[in-house]
């Protein structure tokens, strides 16, 4: 190996690790569940490095990283076909696993709601409104026109916001702060 | 009207309420904080050690079958 190619090897790993993060918890968003997910990662991480030749240096790692991760989530899905849906079953039973993460009663609703939206809109709205990716990263990763990633991120959050309103926990409220003193106020 | 539906109507009445409070904030805003307060908290747990010694195990596997080619 000569030098140069040492000093590129070191710096797809430094990417990769520097990815990892924001890769787990799109995992995680994905998947709903932690096991799972690293699983998943584990799997994009092999490939990934398996196919390190194809990837660009200079590129966006990370977009590249997504699209392999989506792409085997995909795949292993119809594989296994669609596992039966128990949004609150399953829930709880991560809910028992990692209850360091959940600690927050409006995040747990939040991930409820996460849950039952269509895998399609769900993604979309994760790469778009909470790993940081522009319109047309996501539509790259997710293989489809950018309006059409545009409108699956506006029916998510029409979505989200139905099924947070409908729960009726103060979702749009203000803080647990004021929501605790509001309730003393109010003597319940 | 069953109860159910009145039911239903209060909920309905609370949420707009809610939203139309002075300060209080917009219903998209609101969704778009928890969506990345929910994927940050996942972020921030760090990189979970299996993770790191397959890395290792990749590296030094690429080194060995280098070293081997080079012979």
């Amino acid at each position: 190996m000569n030098r140069e190619e040492e000093i590129d090897d070191r710096g797809f790993k430094r990417d990769l690790l520097a990815s990892l993060p924001n890769l787990r918890a799109f995992a995680v968003s994905l998947t709903g569940r932690h096991d799972k997910a690293d699983d998943l990662v584990q799997d994009t991480i092999m490939k990934a490095w398996a196919n390190q030749s194809s990837f660009t240096a200079g590129t966006n790692m990370r977009a590249w990283l997504f699209t392999i991760l989506r792409n085997e989530f995909y795949s292993q899905m119809r594989k296994r076909g669609r596992e039966v849906q128990d949004s609150d079953g399953l829930f709880s039973e991560r809910f028992s696993v990692h209850p360091e993460q959940y600690g927050r009663l409006d995040l747990q609703d939040f991930r409820k709601a996460l849950d039952k939206l269509p895998d399609d809109q769900r993604e979309a709205i994760i790469l778009v409104g909470a790993a940081g990716f522009a319109y047309e990263e996501a539509a790259a990763i997710c293989g489809c026109a950018v309006g059409t990633i545009k409108s699956r991120v506006s029916r998510a959050r029409t979505r989200l916001q139905e099924l947070l309103g409908v729960s009726g926990e103060g979702d749009y409220g203000p803080d647990p702060g004021d929501a605790a003193i509001t309730a003393r106020a109010f003597g319940s | 009207m069953s109860d159910d539906d009145n039911r239903k109507k209060d909920e309905m009445t609370t949420i707009q309420h809610q939203e139309l409070r002075p300060g209080a904030m917009p219903p998209n805003a609101s969704i778009s904080r928890k969506l990345r307060e929910f994927y940050n908290a996942v972020q921030e747990e760090g990189i979970p050690d299996r993770f790191l010694e397959l890395l290792e195990r990749l590296e030094q596997a690429e080194k060995n079958a280098k070293s081997v080619n080079a012979k």
